[in-house]
C-alpha cells in the first residue's frame, strides 16, 4: 500500500503506536465528531496537537501538504463558494459575485474543521498496523446483527493481499500495451478496455487459485478471534480526549 | 449456497474491494481529464458480484475507509473523508452497486440491460453525491450540478460502455 500513499503505516515507538486500537479509533471518532461543532480557536488548539502528534510519528506537516494537494484543492472550492453564497458585509463585488466576511469567516472555518478531521484520519492510519484495523473492526462488527464479523475480518486480510498483486500486474500490462505502441490508440473505450481486461483476467485466475489453495487447506471462517494487547496508557488518552471534546465543543 | 461457492463469492467480493481501492490510483490518460477506473470497478462488481456480495462489497470497503486504512481517493481515510465534499459519491456506491446489480440480475444479465443497470447505478451516485456536495459547500444546486456532476458524465459514458463489454467477457471466466 506503501506504493500508492504515503498515509499508511509507519513503525514507530511513540505512546499512538502501542495504543489500544479500538480506543484509538474510538478517540479519533469522538474528535471529528466534535469538531464539527468547534469554533476557530478550539479548532486551532486540536489542529496544533494533531501536527505535533503527527510529528512524533515520523510525518512531516509539509510532505503531508504536498500529497494532500487535491484535497486542499477541495477545501479552498468549499472556501470560496461559502464565502460568496453566504449573506453578509460585503467586501468586493465582482462580476455580480458578493465575496462577505461572514462568508469568508463560516468558509475558512469549514475548511480549517475539514482538514482537522482529515489530520486526525491520517494520525490513525500511520500509527495504526493493517491487522490491528482488522481485529479493531472485526471487535466493533461483533455486536451488529446479520453482520458475519469474521468473513469481513477474512474479507479486508484478502484486499490487502490483492493490492499488491493488483498494482504489480496493472504496471506490467501497461508497460507491455506501452511497448506495443498502446499509448497512441486513440479510441477511449479500447485504451480502457487494454488496459482492464487482461488486469480482470489475471486477477480473477489469482482469486481462483487463492480459492483453490484454501479449500483444499479447509478453510472455515470460524478463526481463533484476535488478541489485543493494551498499552497501559488508555485512561490517561482516554480523559485527554474528553477534556479535548469538552473543550473543541464549549471553546 | 454451498460452502465452495461461498468461499469463492468471499474471494471475489475482496478482490473486487482491492479493484475499486487501487481503481482511485489507475488513471488512462484520455484528453485533458484522465479517466479514473474507482467507479467503473464498482459498476462492475454489482454485474458480476450480484446484489448481496455487490453489495457486501462495497460496504466492507467503505468500512476499511472508515476505520483508518488509506483506501479513499489521494490515499486518505477516516471521518474526515466520508462525511466530507465528496462522501456522498461515496456513500452513494451502497444503493448504486445494489440497483445496478438488481436490475442487471432481473432483466437477465444481457448486454442491452447492463448498461440500463448502470446508468441507474451512476444516477444514484450523483443523487447522493450532488446534494452532499450542495450541502457542504453552501452553493445553489444548479451550480453543485455544473460543478459534480457535468464534467464527469463524458467519462462515465465510456466506463458504462467499457463495463458492459467486460461483465460479458468476464462472466463466462468467473463461471458466474
Amino acid at each position: 500500500m506503501a506504493e500508492i500513499t504515503p498515509f499508511t503505516y509507519r513503525p514507530g515507538d511513540s505512546s499512538l503506536h502501542f495504543l489500544d486500537p479500538r480506543l484509538k479509533f474510538f478517540i479519533v471518532s469522538l474528535i471529528s465528531v466534535s469538531l464539527v461543532g468547534a469554533g476557530f480557536i478550539s479548532t486551532g488548539i486540536c489542529f496544533l496537537m494533531l501536527v505535533l502528534s503527527l510529528k512524533k510519528t515520523g510525518l512531516h506537516f509539509f510532505s503531508i501538504l504536498k500529497h494532500l494537494k487535491l484535497f486542499l484543492a477541495l477545501l479552498f472550492f468549499i472556501f470560496l463558494a461559502r464565502a460568496v453564497t453566504t449573506q453578509g458585509d460585503i467586501l468586493v463585488s465582482v462580476y455580480g459575485l458578493a465575496l462577505t466576511r461572514q462568508g469568508l469567516t463560516e468558509g475558512g472555518l469549514v475548511a480549517f474543521k475539514f482538514f482537522a478531521v482529515m489530520l486526525t484520519g491520517l494520525m490513525f492510519s500511520v500509527t495504526t498496523r493493517p491487522s490491528s484495523i482488522k481485529a479493531a473492526v472485526q471487535w466493533f462488527l461483533k455486536p451488529v446483527p446479520l453482520v458475519p464479523e469474521k468473513r469481513v475480518a477474512v474479507m479486508i486480510s484478502l484486499a490487502l493481499c490483492f493490492l499488491p498483486v493488483i498494482l504489480r500486474q496493472a504496471k506490467e500490462i501497461s508497460d507491455a500495451q506501452n511497448a506495443r505502441c498502446a499509448h497512441l490508440q486513440k479510441n477511449p473505450v479500447r485504451k480502457t478496455m487494454g488496459l482492464v481486461l487482461p488486469l480482470l483476467k489475471r486477477t480473477v485466475l489469482s482469486a481462483d487459485r487463492l480459492v483453490l489453495a484454501m479449500e483444499s487447506r479447509c478453510y472455515r471462517d470460524d478463526r481463533t478471534d484476535p488478541e489485543f494487547n493494551p498499552s497501559g496508557r488508555e485512561p490517561l488518552f482516554l480523559f485527554g480526549t474528553l477534556a479535548l471534546c469538552l473543550c473543541l465543543l464549549l471553546c | 449456497m454451498t460452502a465452495s461457492t461461498d468461499l469463492k463469492m468471499t474471494v471475489y467480493a475482496s478482490l473486487f474491494v482491492a479493484l475499486i481501492a487501487v481503481g482511485a490510483f489507475i488513471a488512462i490518460p484520455i484528453g485533458p481529464v484522465p479517466i479514473v477506473l474507482q467507479n467503473l470497478f464498482v459498476l462492475l462488481a454489482g454485474l458480476l458480484l450480484g446484489p448481496v456480495w455487490g453489495l457486501a462489497c462495497v460496504a466492507v470497503y467503505l468500512i476499511i475507509g472508515l476505520a483508518g486504512l488509506p483506501v479513499f481517493a489521494g490515499g486518505t481515510s477516516g471521518l474526515g473523508k466520508l462525511f466530507g465534499p465528496t462522501g456522498g459519491y461515496l456513500l452513494g456506491y451502497l444503493p448504486c452497486v445494489f440497483i445496478t446489480a438488481s436490475v442487471s440480475k432481473g432483466l437477465g444479465k444481457k448486454t442491452a440491460f447492463d448498461i440500463l443497470a448502470m446508468v441507474l447505478g451512476s444516477l444514484i451516485v450523483y443523487a447522493a453525491g450532488v446534494p452532499w456536495l450542495k450541502a457542504v459547500t453552501g452553493m445553489s444546486l444548479e451550480k453543485a450540478v455544473m460543478a459534480g456532476m457535468v464534467p464527469f458524465l463524458i467519462g462515465d459514458a465510456l466506463k458504462i460502455v467499457a463495463a458492459a463489454f467486460l461483465a460479458k467477457t468476464l462472466r463466462p471466466l468467473m463461471k458466474l
